[in-house]
C-alpha cells in the first residue's frame, strides 16, 4: 500500500449544491490526507451521501471547487474517465454487474478501463476476492451471492483498480444484521493496511475504531470535525449530541 | 387497399414540385403546362347525350332482378385514367370514354345518368366485385382474356387497345426498338411490363402502383418512356399534349369488354345490343372524339364478338 | 388452375425480395437504432437533439410518404445512381430506425442506474459503459419488441411493391393482373409472410430462453 504521507489527497473548497430549492451542500470546505480514514456522519438529509458522491462526480456541483491529488475534477469526458478509476467507490446497494459472474466483475475495469491483460487481471482478482473471504464463489453470478459476500465483491472490484481513494456510501445500510460485521472487517483491514477512506455510515463501532477524524454534517453543512474520541465523548454542537443521544439509546 | 389513396394523397404533393421542375426543363412558359380539364372540354368535340329507353326488361337475368330491385345501376369503373377512367378529385364527377360507354349501356337499359352509381374498382379486386354483386357491371380498360373468362362473362370488345409507349416529345425513342438500356415505367406487376421484361428490349423496367406517377417521371426526366395500353397513354397525352406524345405504333392487342357475371347471356346480350346500337348511330365515334380523341390519334370500331 | 405450381418462379422470387428487403433493412435499422439510442441518452447535447428530431420526423411521418421521398425526390436531389433496391432499403431501415431506437431506449431506462454509476466510478467511458454494462442487461427486456418491429418491417416492406421491387407484394398484382383468382393469391401470400414473420418469432423465442438460461 501507498506510503502514509502528510499530504492532502482530497479537497474540497466552498462546495455548494442545490436540489431545486433544497441547498443540499452548503459551503463544504473539507481536506482528507493521505492514508487519513474520515467517516461522515449525521442525520439522514444532511447531504452526507452526496457529499461522497460529489467527490468523483456522480452528483455535479453548483460552485466551488473538488481537487483530487493536486488535480481539480475535469467535466464530464474520458479525462473524468480517468480520474474516476483512481477513485474507488462502493455502494449501498452494491451494484455488482448483474450479468457478469463474480470474477468478471472484478476483471472488468482492469481489462477495459487499465488495458491489463486478462491473466494477469485475473489473478489479480482472485487474489482480491480470496482477501474479502469470497474467493470460492468467483464463478457465481451476483444474485446467488448473499447481501454480505455480494458486497465484499463490490469491495474487490474498487481495489482491482489500485484507487488513491475509497468512497464508501452507506456500504452496510442495506445489509441484514448479521452481514454487517463481515463488510465491516474488510474495511477495518483496509483501515489498517493504510487505505485513504472516505466512509459515510451510521455505524459508530466502526467510526470509533477505525476512524482518524469524524465529520458530522447536517443540513448541509459540516458542523463539526473532531477525533473519534472527542466526538463520541464531548461533541460540541447541539445538533451533534442531539444526535448521538438519539442513535446511542437504541 | 388504401395504400393507392394514401400514394395518391402524396402524390399531389410531389406533383407540385415535380411539374415545376419540369417547366424549368422544359423552357416551355407556365401555362401550357396546365392540364386539359378531363370531359367537359369545349375546343375537343361536344360529349353526346344518350336517348333513355322506357320499358325495359330482361327475364332470366340476375343481374337485372338486382338492378330493378335497386332501381338504380351501379357500376364499376376506373379513376385515375384521365380521359378513359377519371374522377376529378374536387368535383367528384367521372369522366373518358370508358364511362360514355357505361353510360351509353345504362341508357338502352333504361337508366338516366342520375340513375348511375359509379363505383371506383381497383384491377385486383374486379372479378371479385363483378362475382359478388357489388358492381353490375364494370367498364374499366378490361382486357378480355381466357383466363378472365373463367371468371367473369365479357360483352364486347368495344375498343381494341394496343401496348405502346409514351415519350416526352423530341425523345430519341421512335418505336419499341429503341429501348435498349432505356427505362420503361408502368404500373406493379402489369401486362404490359411483364412484356417489357421477358421481351427482346433490353429497357430497364420501373414499376409504380399508379401511371400517374410514371407520366410524372416521365416528364421529369427520370424514366425515357411509359408503356401500357395506348387508350391509357393517349389519356395522359391529351393531359398535358405540349410535354408528352403517343408513339402510335401498338405492338399487342388489348380487347376491352365489359365485365359482367359469368354465365348471365341475358345481361351479355342485352349489353352487346346496346353497345351495337350506339355505335351504329354514331354515340361511340362522338365519345371517342370528345376524349381519347384529343390526342390527335384516331380509332376504329372493332367488331363486336357476341361468344365472349 | 394452381396459381402456386404455375407461377412458382414468380413466388420464389417475390419471397427472396421480401427477405432481402427484410433481412437487409432489418440489420442496418438495429445498428442505427442502437447508435440513436445511444444519442438519445448520451451526455452530449447536439447528439441528444439529433436523437430526438431522427425519431420525431421518422416515426411520425408515413412509410409511404417516406417511400415517395426516396424514391422520388432523393434521386432528384443527386441520388440518382442508387438503385429502387437500395432506396427501399433506405427508407424501411431508417423508418424500422426510429422505432427500434424507442425500444432500446426503453430497455436502457429498465437497468438500475446504479449499474451506470458503478460502471463509471470504475473509469469506464460512456461508450463503455452502454456496451459493456447497459446494452446486455437491457437486451433481454428489448428482445421482444425488437421481434415486433421486425415482423411489422417484414410486413411494411410490401409497400416497396409500389416502387419497383419486386416482392411478394408485386407477385400478387402481377398475377391478379393475369386473371388468376384473387383470393388463392391472396392465400398463398399471406402464407409466405407467415413463413418470413415464424421465422423471425422463432428467432427471438430462441435468442430469449437462450438469454434466460444464461442469467
Amino acid at each position: 500500500m501507498t506510503e502514509v504521507s502528510a499530504t492532502d489527497l482530497v479537497v474540497l473548497k466552498d462546495v455548494n449544491k442545490h436540489f431545486g430549492a433544497l441547498h443540499v451542500l452548503q459551503d463544504i470546505d473539507l481536506t482528507i490526507a493521505r492514508g487519513e480514514v474520515v467517516v461522515v456522519i449525521g442525520p439522514s438529509g444532511s447531504g452526507k451521501s452526496t457529499l461522497c458522491r460529489a467527490i468523483n462526480r456522480l452528483e455535479t456541483i453548483d460552485s466551488g471547487h473538488i481537487t483530487i491529488d493536486d488535480k481539480p475534477l475535469p467535466a464530464e469526458g474520458k479525462e473524468l474517465a480517468r480520474l474516476r478509476a483512481d477513485v474507488g467507490m462502493v455502494f449501498q446497494s452494491f451494484n455488482l454487474f448483474a450479468h457478469r459472474t463474480v470474477l468478471e466483475n472484478v476483471t472488468l475495469g482492469q481489462i477495459k478501463v487499465r488495458k491489463t491483460d486478462k491473466k494477469a487481471a485475473e489473478e489479480k482478482a482472485r487474489t482480491l476476492l480470496d482477501r474479502v473471504g469470497v474467493g470460492n464463489q468467483a464463478d457465481k453470478y451476483p444474485a446467488q451471492l448473499s447481501g454480505g459476500q455480494q458486497q465484499r465483491v463490490a469491495i474487490a472490484r474498487a481495489l482491482a483498480m489500485d484507487p488513491k481513494v475509497m468512497l464508501f456510501d452507506e456500504p452496510t445500510s442495506a445489509l441484514d444484521p448479521e452481514m454487517i460485521n463481515e463488510v465491516l472487517e474488510v474495511m477495518q483491514q483496509l483501515a489498517r493496511d493504510g487505505m485513504t477512506m472516505i466512509v459515510v455510515t451510521h455505524e459508530m463501532g466502526f467510526a470509533r475504531s477505525a476512524a482518524n477524524r469524524v465529520v458530522f454534517m447536517a443540513d448541509g453543512r459540516i458542523v463539526e470535525q473532531a477525533t473519534p474520541d472527542q466526538f463520541f465523548s464531548n461533541p460540541r454542537s447541539d445538533r451533534a449530541k442531539d444526535f448521538l443521544s438519539k442513535i446511542l439509546h437504541h | 387497399m388504401n395504400l393507392r389513396k394514401t400514394a395518391a394523397a402524396a402524390f399531389a404533393v410531389v406533383a407540385l414540385t415535380a411539374s415545376a421542375t419540369a417547366c424549368g426543363k422544359s423552357g416551355s412558359p407556365s401555362g401550357s403546362t396546365t392540364p386539359s380539364a378531363a370531359g367537359g372540354s369545349s375546343a375537343a368535340a361536344a360529349l353526346p347525350t344518350y336517348a333513355v329507353k322506357t320499358g325495359v326488361k330482361l327475364s332470366g337475368s340476375k343481374t337485372w332482378d338486382r338492378i330493378e330491385k335497386n332501381g338504380k345501376i351501379t357500376i364499376g369503373v376506373k379513376a385515375d385514367q384521365p380521359n378513359l377512367g377519371f374522377q376529378d378529385p374536387a368535383t367528384k364527377k367521372y369522366s373518358g370514354f370508358d364511362i360514355e360507354i357505361a353510360k351509353m349501356v345504362a341508357a338502352d337499359l333504361g337508366f338516366g345518368e342520375d340513375k348511375i352509381t359509379f363505383k371506383t374498382i381497383q384491377s385486383a379486386n374486379r372479378e371479385t366485385a363483378i362475382a359478388g354483386g357489388q358492381v353490375d357491371y364494370y367498364v374499366g380498360t378490361y382486357t378480355i382474356n381466357p383466363e378472365r373468362q373463367k371468371q367473369v362473362s365479357f360483352a364486347g370488345p368495344y375498343f381494341v387497345a394496343g401496348q405502346d409507349l409514351l415519350v416526352k416529345k423530341g425523345s430519341s425513342i421512335k418505336s419499341k426498338d429503341d429501348l435498349k438500356g432505356k427505362k420503361v415505367c408502368s404500373a406493379t406487376g402489369s401486362t404490359s411490363i411483364q412484356r417489357i421484361k421477358n421481351g427482346p428490349y433490353g429497357a430497364k423496367p420501373v414499376e409504380y402502383d399508379a401511371y400517374s406517377l410514371c407520366v410524372d417521371n416521365l416528364i421529369s426526366g427520370q424514366v425515357d418512356a411509359v408503356t401500357t395500353d395506348d387508350a391509357i397513354l393517349k389519356g395522359f397525352a391529351a393531359k398535358y399534349p405540349d410535354q408528352i406524345q403517343v408513339l402510335g405504333k401498338p405492338f399487342s392487342e388489348e380487347p376491352y369488354g365489359v365485365g359482367l357475371l359469368k354465365g348471365d347471356t341475358a345481361f351479355q346480350d342485352a349489353v352487346t345490343a346496346a353497345l351495337k346500337s350506339h355505335e351504329d348511330n354514331g354515340d361511340w365515334k362522338k365519345a371517342y372524339d370528345a376524349t381519347l380523341g384529343k390526342s390527335g390519334v384516331t380509332a376504329a370500331i372493332p367488331p363486336l364478338d357476341s361468344s365472349s | 388452375m394452381n396459381v402456386l405450381l404455375d407461377n412458382f418462379a414468380l413466388f420464389r422470387e417475390g419471397f427472396l425480395g421480401t427477405v432481402e428487403l427484410t433481412a437487409l433493412s432489418g440489420a442496418i435499422a438495429l445498428v442505427l437504432g442502437v447508435v440513436i439510442a445511444a444519442f438519445r441518452v448520451s451526455p452530449v447535447p447536439p447528439l441528444r437533439y439529433f436523437g430526438a428530431a431522427w425519431v420525431t420526423l421518422l416515426r411520425n411521418t408515413p412509410l409511404t410518404l417516406l417511400f415517395f421521398i426516396a424514391v422520388l425526390v432523393l434521386p432528384r436531389l443527386g441520388m440518382n445512381t442508387w438503385s429502387f433496391f437500395q432506396l427501399a432499403v433506405l427508407a424501411l431501415s431508417c423508418y424500422t430506425s426510429a422505432f427500434i431506437c424507442e425500444a432500446v431506449r426503453s430497455g436502457i431506462n429498465t437497468v438500475s442506474l446504479g449499474q451506470a454509476e458503478a460502471a463509471r466510478s470504475l473509469g469506464m467511458t460512456f461508450t463503455q459503459t452502454l456496451r459493456l454494462i447497459i446494452l446486455p442487461q437491457a437486451t433481454r427486456t428489448v428482445l421482444p419488441p425488437i421481434g415486433s418491429l421486425l415482423i411489422a418491417l417484414a410486413k411494411n416492406s410490401a409497400i416497396a411493391g409500389g416502387f419497383s421491387v419486386f416482392e411478394l407484394f408485386s407477385v400478387q398484382k402481377t398475377l391478379s393482373e393475369q386473371g388468376y383468382n384473387i383470393f388463392l393469391i391472396f392465400l398463398w401470400v399471406a402464407i409466405a409472410y407467415l413463413i418470413i414473420t415464424f421465422f423471425i418469432s422463432a428467432v427471438f423465442r430462441f435468442l430469449e430462453t437462450r438469454l434466460a438460461v444464461a442469467r
